[in-house]
């Protein structure tokens, strides 16, 4: 960002309206003294040990961007959830995850109402987004022949839909298996 | 389930405060355990930051955790912070973690390698008794550093190589208040470090649940260096007639949210001494990371009103006072001298 000013004479009224105290740039000596006092006063060093296994075997959270897909178009950036994007035109494969330098970053709803022309939204349930129901055969089907980029949304905000699984069968409805029968 | 019933205040004041020199966007993302699933909360930019929100999204049985990002794009490269994460699930403890420095300008906690912070947490929700699982009975309250490098700026580091400096648990339901009093960035060079500082809260694994090791809550601090800087084309002592020189003034590592400039005021170097402004020198940043910057400042010759000893002083003033990079100081005569006699002639 240019933000550079060069300001006229009136700084001098405005930088000192109340005389300010005026120190000089700190050295790293001093900083080491305080860093040794520091350490000494540390009040968490008095706490016990932490419990459990070491944190370094618990996976960090992955990035936001990783996690992301990257919409960009007419200088507008915006991210939606991977799995959120359910219908992508090979039309439109130069707007996804191809940042442009000088997009500006917003959020979804300023960047959905910017570009309708081009994006549409499909609302899911909880169940859809969870997996546990199919979406409509009609509606996948009328999504996937959309010139439009569709974006799953839950209450106005892009989530993703997992994909579909298998419901659990209960022990009655097992099939039952045949056990192979040995000689004696 | 009902909506989920986690008050979004803190989130929502940090997504929706005016963004730093239009350089940061905040967003919310919420994850769904054990799903997976991922979802952008639709806040608006006129939302009001005063009232509290709830989750539109439903939190599942394993819990859900809220993340709050900032997005910065640095030319064609988009970096991404994790300002705050926050975990909720059913009879897991609450913890929030709060830094503050002494810089308020930036929503990204931040503050100067010679400047103290302090780190609050807060933990609700433990419980007690022998048959209590231990998981309820106590949190894990984490300290990572992490550098930059030199010149560093924190655009796509590899976090999971930040360095655990301590690890401590948190047994009571209380304010847990950390006082540091300067930056724990390695740095051969203290005041040059470049880096963040993440004190984080996490759940112990429940066997009984199944529940995994998670984080409830964390933020992040950044550490900037201190400025230094030098004045050429003055040297002590000098004797100037006439018009002063240009000067070229040298700047290193200033302060995201600085203004800089020369001062200049009659006498010796007295420290504290306030003087006027040399015009064309000051230089006014609202950036988002540490500037290096060489400025030439000519045509200044009102700032030295009258003949004799003058100082002229480098200071950069920041959220924590007003520090002196450097100064010289010079005598300078003016006045013509004019020597000669009359006679008359008949």
């Amino acid at each position: 960002m240019k933000s550079i000013l060069l300001l006229s004479l009136m700084m001098p009224l405005a930088l000192h309206a109340q005389a300010p105290r005026i120190r000089d740039a700190t050295t790293h000596e001093e900083l080491a003294k305080t860093h040794r006092q520091a350490q000494q006063a540390n009040s968490a060093q008095k706490l016990p040990e932490a419990k459990g296994p070491d944190l370094s075997t618990v996976k960090p959270i992955p990035d936001l961007i990783s996690r992301s897909d990257i919409l960009t178009f007419n200088g507008m950036t915006a991210l939606v959830p991977k799995r959120a994007i359910l219908n992508q035109p090979t039309a439109f494969a130069t707007r996804i995850n191809n940042f442009q330098q000088g997009s500006q970053i917003v959020r979804w709803p300023e960047f959905y109402e910017k570009n309708r022309g081009w994006i549409t939204t499909l609302e899911v349930t909880r169940a859809q987004v969870e997996g546990k129901e199919p979406i409509d055969e009609k509606i996948v089907e009328k999504y996937r022949k959309s010139s439009n980029l569709v974006v799953a949304t839950f209450k106005g905000g892009p989530v993703s839909v997992m994909p579909l699984r298998e419901p659990e069968k209960k022990e009655s409805e097992q099939p039952k298996t045949i056990q192979p029968t040995t000689k004696p | 389930m009902k909506a989920s019933p986690i008050r979004l205040l803190g989130f929502a004041l940090l997504a929706t405060a005016p963004v730093q020199a239009q350089t940061y966007t905040n967003l919310i993302r919420q994850v769904q355990f054990p799903g997976g699933s991922e979802y952008d909360m639709p806040v608006e930019n006129n939302y009001d930051p005063n009232d509290p929100t709830r989750s539109l999204m439903p939190i599942d049985p394993g819990g859900a955790r809220f993340e709050l990002w900032t997005m910065r794009a640095s030319g064609a490269t988009l970096t991404n912070i994790l300002l705050s994460s926050t975990y909720v699930a059913t009879y897991m403890p609450v913890a929030t973690v709060a830094i503050t420095s002494e810089d308020q300008t930036s929503e990204l906690p931040r503050t100067r390698a010679d400047r103290p912070f302090r780190v609050m947490v807060n933990v609700i929700g433990l419980l007690s008794g022998a048959t209590v699982p231990d998981a309820s009975k106590s949190v894990n309250f984490y300290h990572h550093v992490q550098s930059y490098g030199e010149g560093g700026v924190g655009t796509n580091i590899d976090r999971t190589q930040a360095v655990q400096l301590s690890g401590n648990s948190l047994t009571t339901v209380d304010d847990h208040p950390f006082n540091y009093a300067i930056h724990s960035v390695p740095s051969a060079d203290l005041t040059k470090a470049r880096g963040e500082e993440r004190f984080s809260v996490y759940s112990l694994a429940d066997v009984d649940s199944g529940a995994p090791i998670s984080e409830l809550a964390g933020q992040t601090i950044q550490i900037w260096p201190v400025a230094d800087g030098a004045i050429a084309g003055l040297t002590q002592g000098q004797n100037i007639k006439f018009r002063l020189p240009q000067l070229t003034l040298t700047l290193n590592d200033l302060y995201p949210s600085s203004t800089t400039y020369v001062q200049a005021y009659k006498g010796p170097a007295v420290l504290g001494t306030v003087g006027t402004v040399v015009p064309g020198s000051a230089l006014v940043l609202n950036e988002s990371v540490p500037q290096n910057r060489i400025l030439m400042v000519d045509n200044y010759d009102e700032a030295v009103s009258e003949d004799g000893q003058w100082t002229f002083e480098l200071l950069t003033s920041t959220p924590f006072g007003i520090d002196r990079l450097g100064h010289v100081t010079f005598n300078i005569n003016r006045s013509l001298d004019f020597r000669g006699s009359s006679t008359t002639i008949e």
